[in-house]
């Protein structure tokens, strides 16, 4: 009885203190586990800034993939992450990279009117463009999200409206539908949990 | 079920409705409303947001906008052909295309028109398919 007790008391805790999963494989090295991370990237936001791996250390950050001329799901996503951003516009060390599939229209200067027309700051919020084969494969091997060209899709592109929460250690914490709002506020519950990792 | 839950359903049911049940507007604004909220939905919230509100400086709002109150006949034509050179909505510059959808019918479009101009702050009454019929034909396409 009194066990029983006990155990129930020791998994309600363990309930909330339950850390977020760590997305893909992972391989143990010298009895160290090694788990999956961001690659290398290196891209260019709507500053001229460049935008690597180095941007974001010490960050826990929420990336996507969209493009300006977009009309079927982006609208919805840059809505949602607007959401994110303006919930997390008192926490330092969260910030958000919106990355461009289209990134031969999506030049530096429409990123740069695109952001300030959403009337979001190049600090906490980079929109990125590069060489597209880099975004590409950085987004099905990095953030296990789709992007490619599809001339018969509607607007010549297919992606995913996943929204990915990448934590310190540019490791893959969660994945999240970015068209849909109630996904999104598990995303918001989501940063605060990976936050508390680092307190 | 009895009657009286019958009749309760019946309340709920009138009071869950939206907007459009305002007294004195008749059978037929209710269904052009109401087929106008179901096509807004699907062609045209992406942008405009089911609220009306637009996003940022990037999709113009539809609630309140001096642009959809003075350009009537812009508008209608709009939603058929689309645009692509800018507009003010508001004092604001917008600059994004918008898509024309050609395939829907004159019918459609008057449904359209019926929901956003008797939302938000608008009180427009009905937007008839004759008068759509009518602005179609004289959409300037060539600009």
């Amino acid at each position: 009885m009194v066990f029983v007790a006990v155990a129930g008391l020791i998994s309600s805790c363990a309930k909330t203190e339950k850390p977020l999963p760590i997305f893909g494989q992972r391989e143990v090295v010298n009895g160290d586990t090694v788990y999956h991370k961001v690659a290398n990237f290196q891209f260019v936001d709507q500053d001229s800034a460049f935008v690597t791996n180095e941007t974001f250390k010490d960050q826990i950050y929420v990336t996507d993939f969209f493009f300006t001329s977009c009309r079927t799901i982006c609208p919805i996503m840059k809505t949602q992450m607007l959401r994110v951003y303006e919930a997390t516009a008192d926490i330092p060390d969260v910030k958000l990279l919106s990355h461009s599939i289209d990134p031969e229209y999506d030049t530096v200067a429409l990123l740069h009117d695109f952001a300030k027309r959403l009337g979001v700051s190049s600090d906490r919020w980079h929109f990125v463009t590069g060489v597209k084969d880099s975004i590409y494969k950085i987004a099905q091997t990095s953030y296990f999200a789709t992007a490619m060209e599809d001339k018969s899709e509607p607007d010549g592109f297919i992606h995913s409206g996943a929204f990915l929460l990448v934590d310190k250690e540019q490791r893959l914490r969660g994945k999240y539908d970015g068209t849909k709002e109630e996904d999104v506020n598990r995303l918001l519950v989501d940063i605060n949990r990976l936050r508390k990792e680092y307190e | 079920m009895s009657r009286i839950s019958v009749f309760a359903v019946f309340v709920i049911v009138l009071a869950s409705c939206n907007p459009s049940n305002k007294p004195g507007r008749s059978v037929k604004f209710q269904q052009y409303f109401v087929e106008g909220e179901q096509l807004y939905t699907l062609h045209c919230s992406n942008c405009h947001q089911k609220s009306g509100k637009g996003l940022g400086l990037l999709y113009p709002p539809l609630d309140e906008s001096d642009y959809m109150q003075e350009n009537l006949s812009d508008v209608i034509c709009l939603i058929k052909n689309g645009s692509s050179g800018g507009l003010v909505v508001n004092g604001n510059k917008y600059n994004q295309s918008m898509p024309g959808i050609p395939t829907l019918t004159d019918l459609e479009i008057a449904e359209i028109a019926t929901f956003i101009y008797n939302s938000w702050t608008h009180d427009q009454g009905i937007i008839e398919i004759q008068q759509v019929t009518k602005m179609l034909q004289e959409c300037n396409t060539g600009s």
